[in-house]
């Protein structure tokens, strides 16, 4: 009887310039996992990105696709690990990869920082940190709080700026206006 | 109609060496028109090798003032009716100059914007062809064209590039120019065509003239710093801010805006959208003062705006 596939699974916005870190955090995954399948969830702008970077199963979400469906989607391949490919080395931000991999249920989470810019002077490589569900979940919850704060000052912000702008923009006189 | 060839400096003196001999053969070839560089307070040779290389071009050299400050000096210097802005890294072709000037005869035009090519000729990321716009996410995302079939005709387009665009001066100064409220850089162009559409002018695209734009020397907009980025984003905030008239709008782009911010935790990446909304609203008394000059001069609603210069009504 054959072994059932291992599936591994690959987050990332595959954004321009990010190819090498995603090479990197399929190297990673396969040193984890050797053998395994990766499969990666993107968007119909980044699937051809991921295809170019010989990854075969690709789940694509937008075009109205809601994500509940592909959360179930990536469940059925019952990953254990998933990677996470920030873009930068203190893996701030990427809330909604990290909220996704906590909802589909893998076990650990590589977080795959950026490689070192070419002109840097660093020559020490940053490597990927395995968390487990617990520490995903601690970090989900704090960026979840980071953004309700965000939310709140930009709505201040906005709130502020439109009632500026509505109240210098107002029409002057009217009926109240003191004529001469 | 006379044409004044601007070009913009900046430090750009191995860039004039290749842009200046071409917009100069350019204008002989058209006829009498004349050409200058308006420099940015540089700081490299570009002065030496304009007064020794090509005694005929007038050098205009100004103190630091950004590119949109630099550009209003320059027009206001100039002394025929129609003016042609150049960035330092574009190399016109010897034909370039007739079919903008032919455009401008119908005084409906405020401006006209060349077809931008790479220097190999290929229009792969290229920037300022046939521009439109959409309101997205309470932003102005705009669309440069890039596929070849969709340039081939002259017709309307949202703003001209500033890199290389011919307009009348007369409706330039009516503008007033580009808006310093943008300075140092980026949204000044889409601000002034906006306007321009917004008064009732029209803004066309013309693919018979032909310029090459080197994108690799102004970073190509692909791999910007972040501080450019924030500059940009900055800008398209107080773009809404100042242009977007309509009320039921405005309020649903600021909402909208202040969603656009959770995308700072939600995907990261640049710009930090929380610090270009900080920023933007440091200038918002200079926006509301622009704002309520351009409620005064506005005939077209914002949605006509938009939808005009697609070419969808007349």
């Amino acid at each position: 009887m054959s072994e059932p596939t291992r599936n591994v699974l690959l987050l990332t916005f595959a954004r321009r310039g990010e190819e090498r870190a995603i090479q990197r955090a399929i190297s990673a995954l396969a040193e984890v996992a050797p053998g395994a399948q990766v499969i990666a969830v993107g968007t119909p702008v980044s699937a051809p990105i991921l295809r170019d970077l010989g990854i075969a199963v690709i789940l694509v979400y937008g075009d109205g696709k809601p994500a509940r469906q592909v959360i179930e989607e990536a469940q059925l391949f019952m990953p254990q690990t998933v990677a996470i490919v920030y873009d930068n080395p203190r893996f701030c931000a990427h809330l909604k990869l990290e909220a996704l991999a906590l909802l589909i249920g893998v076990r650990a989470v590589l977080r795959c920082p950026p490689p070192p810019q070419p002109a840097s002077a660093e020559t020490q490589v940053p490597k990927p940190e395995t968390i487990g569900r617990l520490r995903l979940a601690w970090s989900v919850l704090a960026k979840g709080l980071l953004l309700a704060l965000r939310l709140a000052a930009a709505t201040v912000f906005s709130t502020l700026a439109c009632s500026y702008l509505c109240w210098f923009g107002r029409p002057r006189g009217g009926r109240h206006a003191r004529r001469p | 109609m006379r044409a004044t060839l601007i070009i913009i400096n900046h430090n750009g003196r191995h860039l004039l060496e290749t842009s200046l001999p071409a917009a100069v053969a350019a204008a002989r070839a058209a006829g009498d028109h004349a050409v200058m560089v308006s420099d940015d307070a540089s700081t490299d040779d570009s002065l030496a090798f304009v007064s020794r290389e090509f005694p005929e071009v007038r050098f205009l050299a100004f103190p630091r003032g950004g590119f949109g400050g630099t550009c209003n000096r320059a027009v206001a210097a100039a002394d025929t009716e129609v003016a042609v802005l150049l960035n330092n890294d574009v190399v016109v072709t010897p034909d370039f100059l007739p079919p903008l000037l032919a455009d401008l005869e119908d005084e409906r035009v405020f401006a006209v914007g060349c077809k931008f090519l790479n220097p190999d000729g290929s229009l792969t990321h290229a920037l300022g062809n046939r521009i439109s716009g959409e309101w997205r996410r309470g932003l102005l995302s705009l669309h440069h064209e890039t596929d070849p079939d969709l340039l081939t005709d002259t017709c309307p387009q949202l703003y001209a590039n500033g890199g290389g665009m011919a307009f009348r001066r007369q409706h330039w100064a009516a503008l007033n120019g580009f808006d310093d409220l943008y300075l140092p850089i980026y949204w000044e162009d889409a601000d002034l065509g906006y306007r321009a559409w917004g008064r009732g002018w029209r803004v066309l695209y013309e693919p018979r003239s032909v310029v090459y734009h080197d994108q690799g020397s102004t970073m190509g907009r692909l791999h910007r710093a972040p501080e450019v980025e924030l500059i940009s984003a900055r800008n398209a905030v107080l773009f809404s801010w100042k242009n977007l008239l309509d009320r039921g709008l405005l309020r649903h782009a600021l909402a909208q805006q202040a969603r656009w911010v959770a995308d700072d935790v939600l995907i990261g990446g640049l710009p930090n959208r929380l610090a270009a909304l900080r920023a933007a609203a440091a200038r918002l008394r200079f926006a509301a003062r622009r704002r309520a000059q351009e409620r005064r001069e506005r005939v077209i609603s914002d949605l006509a705006i938009l939808a005009r210069s697609r070419g969808e009504i007349a």
